[in-house]
Parts: C-alpha cells; structure tokens; sequence
C-alpha cells in the first residue's frame, strides 16, 4: 500500500492535464470540456482516498518526499542554519490527505453539476470555464500538499489567479469583470504580508519545510527554548511578528475582516464556482494554512489570540450582514464569511480538531447549499431574488430536501454536521475563555452569531422554498436533470452524516471513544500533529493556554451545547415565525437606520474607498509628482548634461584636414608658451 | 667666407612658416603634400647647419632619413590624393568630411 504515495503527484497533475486540453480541444470535444474535468478529478478523488487509506493503514502514517530543487544556496539565517533550498516537495499527512479527499470531492461534484449548470443553459465559452475550473483544482490540490511554505505561496497565489478568472467569467458584464479585479485586489492586498512573511521565516531559519526535524516550526521552538534573539527582537515576538504577516494572506483568501468585501462581489461568477470557491478551494486555502503551519502558530499565544478575536467578530459582522440580503447568493456568501470565522475562532482557541472538523462539515454543506441555489436558479429561469420565489417546495422536492439538509447543518441543529464541529467550536473558546477575557469575548461574538446564522438560514429557506409562489417562473419552475440532483443528494447525505467523523460531546459525556477525526489527527510528521500541538497549548511546562470548567467537564459540554443549540433554534425559530407564511412581509423595514447600516455592508465599501481615493491616491500622486521631479530630475538631469557635452565635443570634429593642424599648431604654440613662462623665457 | 648659423635658423623658420601657411590656408590636397615638403625641409636645413656649426655628422644623417622618410611619405600621400580623388571626383580636403566622428 505504501507504493501508492509514488501516485501521489498525479493527484494535482490530472486537472492540470484536464485544464490544457480543455483550453486547447474543448471547443471540439462533446460537453465542450467537462468531460476532460469529470475524469480528472474523479482520478484525483480516487487517488485521494487511496491516500488517505495508505495514510491510515501505512507504517509511518505520513507521506513526505522532495521532489525538485528550485536552487540551493548558502543561508545568512539568524538560527545559523548553513544552507538553504527552495524546493518543491509532497506531504502528505493526515491533515492534507483528509483535504485532498474534500477539495477533490466536491470539485468532482461542481464538475457533474456544471453540466447542468452551464452546458444545458447554454452558456457560451464554456471551453474557459472548464479549463478555469481545472487549474482552480490543480492549484488547491498542489496548495494541500505542498511541503513548505514557499510552495505554499505560489499556489496560494494562482489559486487567486483562478479566482480571478472564474469570477470574471462574464466578462462581458460591467460589473463580473470588476468583482473579478476586486477579489484579486483585495486578495492581493492580504499576500503582500505573506510574501513578507515567507522571506522573513526563510532569513530567520534558514528553511522553510512545514514539518519534520528541519522545519521552521521546529527551528523557532529551538529558538524559543535557546532565548534566542532574532533580528532585535527576542524569538516569541518575533515569531509573533512573522505570524502575523502570515495571517495577513489568511485574511485576505478567507475574507476575515476587513479584507472580506471581495466576497460578496465575487458572486459575480457562475454559482459552480462560487460553490468552488467558498467550499473547497479559495476561501478553505487560508484557514488550512493556518492549520497547516498550526506548531508555528501554536509558540505564539498573541497570535493566537487575535486569530480567534478576529474569527469571532468576522463571525458576528458578517452574520448581520446576511440577516438584510434578498438575493439568495448573498446570503450565503455572508454566511461563507461568517463560517470561516467560526473555523478561526476555533483555530485560535487551539481547537485545532474543532477547526478542521468545521472546515470538512463547512466544505460539505455550503457546497451543497451553492449548488442547491444554483439549482433554484436554474428552477426560476436565473432569478435570484428571494422576494419573487416561494412555494418551491412541492415542485423540487429533491433540491428542497437537500437544500434543508444544507440549512439544516449551516443552522447548526442536531444531528446534523455542523451543529458537532460548531458546538466544538464552541466549547473549546469556552473552556479557554473563562481563562482569558479575550477569548471569552471572542466567545461570545459567536455565540451571538449562532443566533444570526439560524435566522438568516431559515429566512432564506423559508423565502424560497415555502409560502406561495410570488412570481410566474416561480409558479412554473424550469426542470432540473440528474446533473444536478446526482451531486446534491451526494453533499446532502454528507451534510447528515459528516458530524459522525468526530461526536465529542457524545464522548465526553457518555465516556466512548468516537472521536475518529481527533485520533485521525493525532497522527502523521512528529511534531506537526495534534498531540504535539495539544502538549505544546494544554499541558506543557507552560501552557499558553489554560483551561476552566463550570462545574464539571460534563456540565460545561451540556451548557455550551445547549447555548449553541438554544440560540440556533431561537434564530430558526424567529425565521419561522416571521417569514413561514403564506405572504411573507419585509419585516426589515422596521429596522428603520440599522437596515441601512446592514444593507451598506457597514459601509464598508465606501470607506475603503475613501481610504482609497481619500488617502493613497493623494499619496500616490505626491510619490509620484517626486519621481517625476526629484528622481527623474536627476536622471534626466545628468543624461541632458552628458549629451549637451558631447554635443559641443562633436563641433571638434570637423573632418576637415586643415582645422585639425591648425588645432596641432595652437596647442604646439599654446604648450610652448606655458612651458616658456613657467620656463621663465619672458622674465 | 662662413654664413653665420642665425641666417640658417631664420631661412629654415621662414620656409616652415611657409609651408605652414599653405597647410593652414590651402584646399588643394597636392598644395598641402608641396606645403608639408617644405616643412621637413626646414627641418633639414636645421638639421645639416646645426651638423656643420657642431662639427659632427650625425645631423646630416638624420637630414637623409628625413628625405627617405619625405619620399616615403610622398608616395603615400599620393596614394591617398588618388583615393581621394576617385571617390570625390575633387582633390579639395574640405569635401570628405564623411569620417568625422
């Protein structure tokens, strides 16, 4: 079995293999690509599981190979490793094999829907949409399984490429071609500080592996424990600083606030690939990066704490936003950004399983509820607005069960999945809050969004799929084939069961081992695995973080779920009472001044535009105004006086035989002179 | 009767001025080859008169070098002339003026 891993390439190789020939035949091929795609991917989601089976049965539990050299040089690091080498590299531990499945999956599952997506509606350029799909593939898989932070990067960048080009897909449009740009901005914004971050860990340790003996992560524990000094600071602050910069690029791909405004314009682009995007690929490579490099992480408590601050309030901000949208994608794009919050906080609480846990339940269910409103819109004949739906649920029975199913685990109601990973979430911000007033804010924030999600999830389904029908095509749905029904009834089983991979307050509680994700975890490279991460956090020498109960473990699982599960059902409930009607009103009205707060996003556009046109383009203008003068003067300056100069020089040169001895004859004259007078001749 | 040095110094300072002049002021390239004779001949007469006043031979050595070199360089200057004069249908040395910088 552990020949397998010599497969494991290949992986990411077919959808790039799926991308060129979808580019370069797919306008002669039969389904215009797709084709090309299903197969890729569904090559790569066997291997995958292979993978993942290899993983679990195999001696050493891991995978770790180099595979190419970029360059290899002597390093000037701080930690005075002698050589440095950029290389290209494979790992596959149980984190990145679980990810491979899920990004593999569900992008085998956009694959089937787009068929009925994108080639029954007869969509035109489809050849650049499959080939867009398969690179966006090709850079997640190779993004999981890169082994170092560099690699890392570069696929982390033509992920945003790929974003960029799928959002922009109607570039036709006015305003697809400028929420492509946006997202590629903002993104890009985010990437500059990784960029940063990458250097800064490369000169500071001199590697830039993810795990093993000579990974960064085990460097800068050495340097820690040494009381190393790094660059001026003392070794913590300077893994904090060279954290953050990372997080900067997290918070940019996973629209933490405030870099999450291109993700509600990126709804732009074709729902497949919104359901891409926010499930398996764009949104998911930031906070598995986080949890990639978590050891790293984990040896700063600072960071860990503004990770699960800025989760927990990304969580709260963009779940009121999600509570005023009436197109059905913008709601779900709210609650994309609002769930990645959710996997922060969890994240930065050290709940590293929890995190995980969400990411996997969170791939499953909002691709499902992605391609569920991409099957509504195919229903009403590419309609978005909530208010012209209602009444669905009769005539698409199928995507309605599977929709509610999605909404079911986004609400996070037992026994779906995400109530299991997001009631985790949970009680681990908990149990680490009534140490830490920050967390315990941080905390709260989210529980206040447990509220927020259960509302705006059954508003929308209420809106779309109860009532009467508000609009004609809402009265006539258009057919949906078993292109689409095929992947939603496949997430929708997963969205049911998902939570079974890791049932923690069922073990606590009952005392029975089925917390099959957290052993699955446990796992893989020494120090880059659960139980290191859990030694160096819970119960180390000096634990950064401590934890607390009320009362006993068992009544802290039973309060923290309960809060969750009370505050979701109020949330669902609210939603039932004011929009499961016949004739739905828009209660929103009655927010009066908050509904415009809510509706403007917080303003958030505008003021990043103010800070845009407000402040950096002034600046802009005077850097440039003083390269135009000042540095170009210079330059300009010394060219003019050069050629002026030589210009004169020229007039010299006459050609002519007689000026030239006339010219000999001068200086002969001249140099006697001078000679004669100092000479003394004339005295 | 003995002619004193001076009168030597000064016909050979005048012939140089001369022939001076006529590089300095002439067009015609077989004026300027006339004109650069007469300067190295100004400096022969130098030459064989400082030899003679000094009592020593060397000079006037020098003096036949000169006129090997003046013939030597006469050839040249005439291959040049023609060049010149196939290219520009001119001996005038204003008119190439092709080759400056």
């Amino acid at each position: 079995m552990e020949g397998v891993f010599d497969f494991a390439p290949a992986i990411a190789l077919f959808p790039l293999v799926a991308f060129v020939v979808a580019l370069a035949f797919g306008k002669h091929m039969p389904k215009k690509g797709a084709l090309a795609g299903i197969i890729a991917t569904a090559g790569s989601l066997v291997l995958s599981v292979l993978m993942l089976a290899a993983v679990a049965i195999g001696e050493e539990g891991y995978y770790h190979e180099t595979l190419y050299e970029w360059t290899a040089g002597e390093a000037a690091s701080q930690v005075g490793a002698e050589g440095i080498s950029f290389t290209f590299g494979i790992l596959i531990d149980p984190l990145a094999a679980l990810m491979l499945v899920i990004v593999s999956l569900v992008a085998f599952l956009v694959h089937v829907f787009s068929l009925g997506y994108m080639n029954d509606e007869g969509e035109t350029g489809l050849p650049r949409y499959y080939a867009g799909l398969g690179l966006f593939t090709f850079s997640m898989l190779a993004f999981v399984y890169a082994d170092n932070l560099l690699m890392a990067f570069m696929f982390f960048e033509l992920v945003g490429l790929c974003s960029f080009l799928l959002i922009g897909f109607w570039f036709r449009t006015r305003s697809a071609p400028s929420a492509a740009k946006k997202a590629f901005l903002v993104t890009r914004f985010g990437d500059y500080f990784f960029l940063v971050g990458v250097v800064a860990i490369a000169a500071t340790f001199g590697t830039l592996q993810f795990a093993g003996d000579d990974s960064f992560v085990v460097a800068a524990q050495t340097a820690i424990d040494g009381g190393d000094e790094l660059f001026g600071f003392d070794a913590q602050t300077w893994v904090t600083i060279t954290g953050l910069l990372v997080l900067g690029g997290v918070m940019g791909k996973s629209a933490q606030f405030p870099l999450h405004t291109w993700l509600p314009d990126a709804m732009e682009g074709p729902t497949t690939v919104s359901a891409l995007i926010h499930a398996a690929t764009m949104v998911a490579a930031g906070v598995y990066l986080v949890a990639r490099m978590f050891g790293y992480y984990a040896l700063s408590p600072t960071t860990l704490a503004i990770i699960a601050f800025i989760g927990g309030f990304t969580a709260l901000f963009a779940a009121t936003m999600g509570v005023v949208k009436d197109d059905i994608k913008q709601v779900l794009a709210y609650s994309t950004i609002s769930q990645y919050g959710f996997m922060m906080l969890g994240l930065g609480v050290g709940g590293y399983v929890a995190g995980v846990f969400h990411l996997m339940n969170h791939a499953f269910f909002k691709a499902l509820l992605f391609l569920g409103a991409g099957a509504v819109i195919v229903i009403m004949h590419h309609e978005q607005d909530m208010w012209k739906m209602g009444g669905l649920k009769d005539k698409a029975p199928v995507t309605y069960y599977t929709f509610l199913a999605g909404a079911l685990a986004l609400a996070g109601i037992i026994p779906f999945s995400g109530f299991w990973s997001k009631d985790e979430i949970l009680y681990d911000a908990l149990i680490v809050g009534l140490e830490e007033p920050v967390i315990m804010a941080a905390y709260a924030m989210g529980l206040v969004a447990v509220f927020f999600t259960g509302f705006y999830t059954f508003r929308m389904v209420f809106l779309t799929f109860h009532g009467e029908p508000r609009s004609e095509t809402a009265e006539n749905p258009h057919p949906v084939g078993w292109s689409i029904k095929a992947p939603l009834i496949v997430l929708g089983v997963l969205a049911l069961v998902a939570g079974a991979a890791n049932l923690a307050p069922v073990a606590k509680l009952a005392n029975v081992d089925i917390t099959f994700l957290q052993s699955w975890l446990e796992g893989g490279v020494g120090d880059a695995t659960y139980a290191a991460y859990s030694e160096t956090l819970f119960s180390g020498d000096d634990p950064v973080y401590n934890t607390d109960y009320i009362g006993t473990e068992e009544t802290t699982v039973l309060v923290a779920a309960g809060l969750s599960l009370l505050l979701a059902f109020s949330g669902a409930g609210v939603a039932w009472k004011l929009y499961n009607v016949p004739e739905p009103v828009r209660h929103k009205e009655r927010l009066g001044s908050v509904r415009e707060t809510l509706e403007s996003n917080y303003y958030q556009d505008e003021y990043q535009v103010w800070l845009a046109e407000g402040l950096t383009l002034p600046l802009a203008r005077a850097a440039d105004r003083f390269d135009q003068t000042a540095i170009d003067g210079v330059v300009n300056g010394t060219s003019t006086a050069s050629l002026l100069g030589s210009e004169r020089m020229t007039r010299l040169q006459t050609g002519l035989v007689t000026n030239y001895a006339a010219l000999l004859v001068a200086g002969f004259i001249g140099l006697l002179l001078l000679l004669g007078i100092s000479g003394g001749w004339f005295l | 009767m003995t002619v004193g040095i001076e009168y030597y110094v000064l016909l050979s300072m005048a012939l140089f001025s001369i022939g001076l002049f006529g590089v300095l002021t002439r067009r015609n390239a077989l004026l300027f080859l006339m004109s650069v004779e007469l300067m190295l001949n100004a400096a022969n007469i130098n030459l064989v008169a400082f030899a003679f006043y000094h009592g020593n031979l060397s000079g006037q050595v020098f003096a036949l070098f000169a006129m090997a070199l003046a013939a030597a360089e006469v050839a040249v200057g005439l291959g040049i002339i023609l060049v010149l004069y196939r290219n520009f249908r001119d001996v005038d040395v204003t008119v190439p003026t092709t080759m400056r910088w």
